[in-house]
């Protein structure tokens, strides 16, 4: 029974976050009906923009998947924050806005009288999420980066690779991942207790301590006493085997990988019943001691087979296993495309483009992005003149003085 | 901000995370498992296991599950048999939220699936976390972790290029997918304010996975090339870049490019290799930002901006990660140290954001965690809602059960038919 009304239909956001971990939450509330003004400016455009995977791998501020999934839905609106013409027309924005979402390195909007205390001078019951790498306050507050600088501050870079090498780190900025699930949650939550006592809220978001929790079970290891946890390829505490074997490559593609693993000796006996010459009785230790010739056993085998024939032999067999999926993979993945996940939009440009779709299912009230991530600008007049009721004159005016670049 | 909502957790350690998230947020979050207690209490790593012996009771030894049901409170019920099913509808006639990560299908045939409790509780938030989703061909796909990660995308680009592809050390897809649960579950108590009705929220953790890509996933669909891995950086089209530097103590990560993007910080870095008299005062003038443009124009030194990389490699070598964070911080540089679990542990801005917290445990332990993910206030003032240790096994059977109106005489004789 999907409703007419989007469920957010009400709801304001003013978003003037950065790159991915701020915008991917104003991204998920434009899903459900929210309207979301995404403000940015020309001279200095948002990271996302210059990050690919671009259109036809053709760089250009227009041409960013990552920007335009993760601000798809949203009106764009330039302003140049450099100019006080500018910051009045924020303040404007602000008086609009239910929720104002920001990640400038910490004290900067202090400087323009922008900050959470300022903002609820003018809008006492304003929600306000402030997200930046390691917070509002403490000593290490104003340190500059992205989230790859993240991925070291928050430990994930440390523990991703092999012992006898460097660490690898995770594919890119790590603390943008985790971080804009709990801020989400946490904005959804504050919107609930406005509702119900008419209070605002500031939340003041570290996205290395969000990451954390995704690694807590170490840090509380070593923090009571244990050992501290290193990074170990592909090695899992209890499981054996467990890796990442390689497969026979499509002939357009130099290699292919599968990954396989064995939750317990129930697992074991079925991948030893595919495999063959492996000792169906080993137990786990037995399998951790030996496992240089088992993860060999298992290589000859997979190396011999598409990632196709090797993951449906092993899925029939009942073992945890599935190819390394390519992103041409997913795109063809029908458990993907059963759920919508690539998502296609018209765009003024690219005639049409692909976004990715929401994280969850909801059965009644489903969200789904309605339009694509705007262009720089794209709708600085209209959002000026339809919901802040700026004259044509005003509007000239203030494009005259840079403050809508 | 959520303390009138409750919640019921019957994850195991696939999705256990949400239930916190919630109960961080002040919920009363109710972690139930079965009498012989959740297969999340056998997941590594494990209380005292580098000692020879440990009086850690066996239940209690996981700290996977004491850093996930953390907040929450703990009761035991078999829903197995018909009573256990009989008791947790009573406690749903009060519940606002389910929570379930059980195979799909699997709560259907015990006469939980959402199809058959919404009939009776139309309000109730039933949110389910599965790997691949409640249906599809893959549903029933067997998978770990690593399978989820391959699954997703991730895991392919992730590692040394000479190498087979690695996760991170420590287990990542339920949680990415318990995280996005939770903000779906408070995406359908908005839903809920106007429709009245609750509903199914079903995530999967295959695309909750596809996060960790930076947008990468889309690559394929929107015709650009497959991303490449490369340890400690990127590569693009066969070149790679390298973030990673090493130290007197171990790594950081220091980017330093020309461009309008982050050419100011190599300005900043400039300034700092002159107070060292590593370059040149006459470079303070030079302006990184708009290095590239001049380059292409003949009007900047080719060589300048390689001579600066090798002065700083120079320059950071001999020093630790935390005095080049100090200098990161004083200068403004896009430079910081990559932290290991002993330096998260004694991080100065951890410890200033009370980050890590004592709790003791009725037992007389202590045990340091971490607090809430989030620092709230409102109207000024700070709040709090992470005031629990983790239960034990079953600790607050007597309470939850009390307060569906069991009198201690029927709790006694549940617990007796080993029902809780």
């Amino acid at each position: 029974m999907p409703d007419e009304r989007p469920i957010l239909a009400d709801l304001k956001v003013l978003d003037l976050s950065w790159i991915v971990a701020g915008p991917t939450v104003g991204r998920a509330l434009a899903d459900f009906g929210a309207m979301v003004i995404r403000v940015e400016s020309a001279a200095r455009v948002d990271t996302a923009r210059v990050v690919g995977p671009f259109h036809g791998d053709e760089p250009g501020v227009e041409n960013s998947g990552l920007y335009g999934s993760v601000n798809a839905g949203k009106l764009g609106v330039a302003l140049n924050l450099r100019f006080p013409e500018a910051r009045e027309v924020l303040r404007d924005l602000v008086r609009w806005a239910d929720l104002v979402s920001e990640s400038f390195t910490a004290g900067v909007l202090e400087q323009w009288d922008l900050h959470y205390g300022a903002l609820r001078r003018i809008k006492p019951d304003l929600i306000m999420l402030s997200s930046t790498l390691l917070g509002q306050y403490g000593p290490e507050r104003s340190v500059s980066g992205f989230g790859t600088q993240g991925a070291g501050m928050s430990g994930a870079l440390d523990l991703t690779g092999w012992p006898d090498r460097p660490p690898a780190g995770p594919y890119g900025p790590y603390t943008d991942y985790p971080a804009p699930r709990f801020a989400l949650t946490a904005v959804l939550a504050a919107l609930e207790h406005r509702r119900r006592t008419g209070q605002g809220a500031h939340i003041d978001q570290a996205q290395a301590e969000a990451t954390l929790h995704f690694l807590a079970p170490a840090l509380i290891d070593y923090l009571n006493g244990g050992p501290a946890l290193q990074r170990r390829g592909n090695d899992d505490a209890q499981m054996s085997p467990h890796g990442v074997y390689p497969s026979q490559p499509p002939p357009d593609r130099d290699e292919a990988w599968i990954a396989i693993a064995a939750r317990d000796d129930a697992d074991w006996r079925s991948l030893a019943g595919v495999v063959g010459g492996l000792d169906a009785a080993l137990t786990a230790s037995q399998r951790r001691a030996q496992s240089r010739e088992i993860d060999s056993a298992i290589a000859a085998w997979t190396v011999q087979r598409s990632t196709d024939e090797a993951e449906r032999v092993l899925q029939a067999a009942g073992v945890p296993a599935h190819r390394l999926a390519s992103t041409e993979d997913a795109a063809n993945d029908p458990q993907l495309a059963q759920r919508g996940h690539f998502a296609q939009l018209p765009h003024a440009l690219h005639g049409q483009t692909v976004v990715e779709g929401p994280r969850y299912r909801l059965s009644d009230t489903p969200g789904a992005p309605i339009r694509p991530a705007p262009q720089v600008g794209e709708h600085t007049a209209q959002v000026l003149k339809e919901i802040l009721g700026y004259s044509d004159e005003q509007i000239t005016s203030l494009a005259a003085s840079g403050a809508l670049s | 901000m959520l303390t009138h909502l409750r919640v019921l957790d019957l994850t195991d350690q696939r999705g256990v995370l949400a239930g916190q998230m919630l109960a961080d947020l002040g919920a009363n979050v109710i972690q139930i498992e079965p009498p012989g207690g959740s297969r999340g209490r056998r997941v590594a790593p494990f209380f005292g296991d580098d000692l020879p012996e440990t009086d850690w009771p066996e239940a209690e030894r996981s700290i996977f599950w004491a850093a996930y049901t953390r907040n929450k409170r703990g009761a035991t019920c078999d829903l197995e048999r018909a009573e256990g099913r009989e008791l947790l509808r009573r406690l749903l006639a009060d519940a606002d939220i389910l929570i379930e990560s059980a195979e799909p299908g699997a709560m259907a045939e015990l006469g939980l699936g959402y199809e058959q409790l919404s009939t009776d509780f139309p309000r109730l938030i039933y949110t389910s976390i599965s790997a691949f989703g409640q249906s599809g061909p893959k549903a029933h796909y067997e998978a770990t972790d690593l399978v989820i990660w391959a699954a997703g995308t991730p895991l392919l680009m992730t590692g040394d290029d000479d190498r087979a592809p690695v996760r991170v050390s420590a287990p990542q897809s339920w949680s990415h997918a318990a995280a996005d649960a939770a903000g779906g579950a408070m995406l359908a108590l908005h839903a809920r304010h106007a429709t009245g009705r609750g509903q199914h929220v079903d995530v999967s953790a295959q695309i909750s996975a596809a996060q960790a890509t930076l947008g990468q996933v889309l690559a394929h669909s929107l015709g650009a090339s497959e991303p490449e891995r490369y340890a400690g950086g990127v590569k693009v089209r066969g070149v790679g870049f390298r973030g990673t530097t090493e130290v007197a103590d171990g790594w950081i990560v220091l980017t330093l490019a020309p461009g309008p993007a982050v050419g100011h910080f190599v300005n900043h870095a400039v300034r700092w290799l002159i107070d060292v008299g590593a370059l040149e005062a006459e470079l303070a003038e030079e302006n990184f930002v708009d290095y590239p443009d001049r380059l292409l124009a003949g009007r900047a030194d080719p060589e300048l901006m390689p001579r600066i990389q090798q002065t700083m490699q120079a320059q950071v070598r001999g020093k630790s990660k935390r005095e080049m964070l100090d200098i990161s911080i004083a200068y403004d540089l896009l430079l910081v140290p990559v932290l290991t679990v002993p330096d998260l542990a004694e991080s100065r801005q951890l410890a200033e954001r009370g980050f890590w917290r004592e709790f003791q445990l009725d037992d007389g332990r202590a045990l340091r965690l971490p607090s809430a993910p989030l620092q709230i206030s409102i109207d000024g003032a700070a709040q709090r809602w992470d005031d629990r240790p983790p239960p034990r096994l079953g600790q607050h059977n007597d309470e939850v059960w009390g307060e569906i109106g069991l009198s201690a005489t029927e709790i006694a004789a549940l617990r007796g038919k080993g029902v809780i």
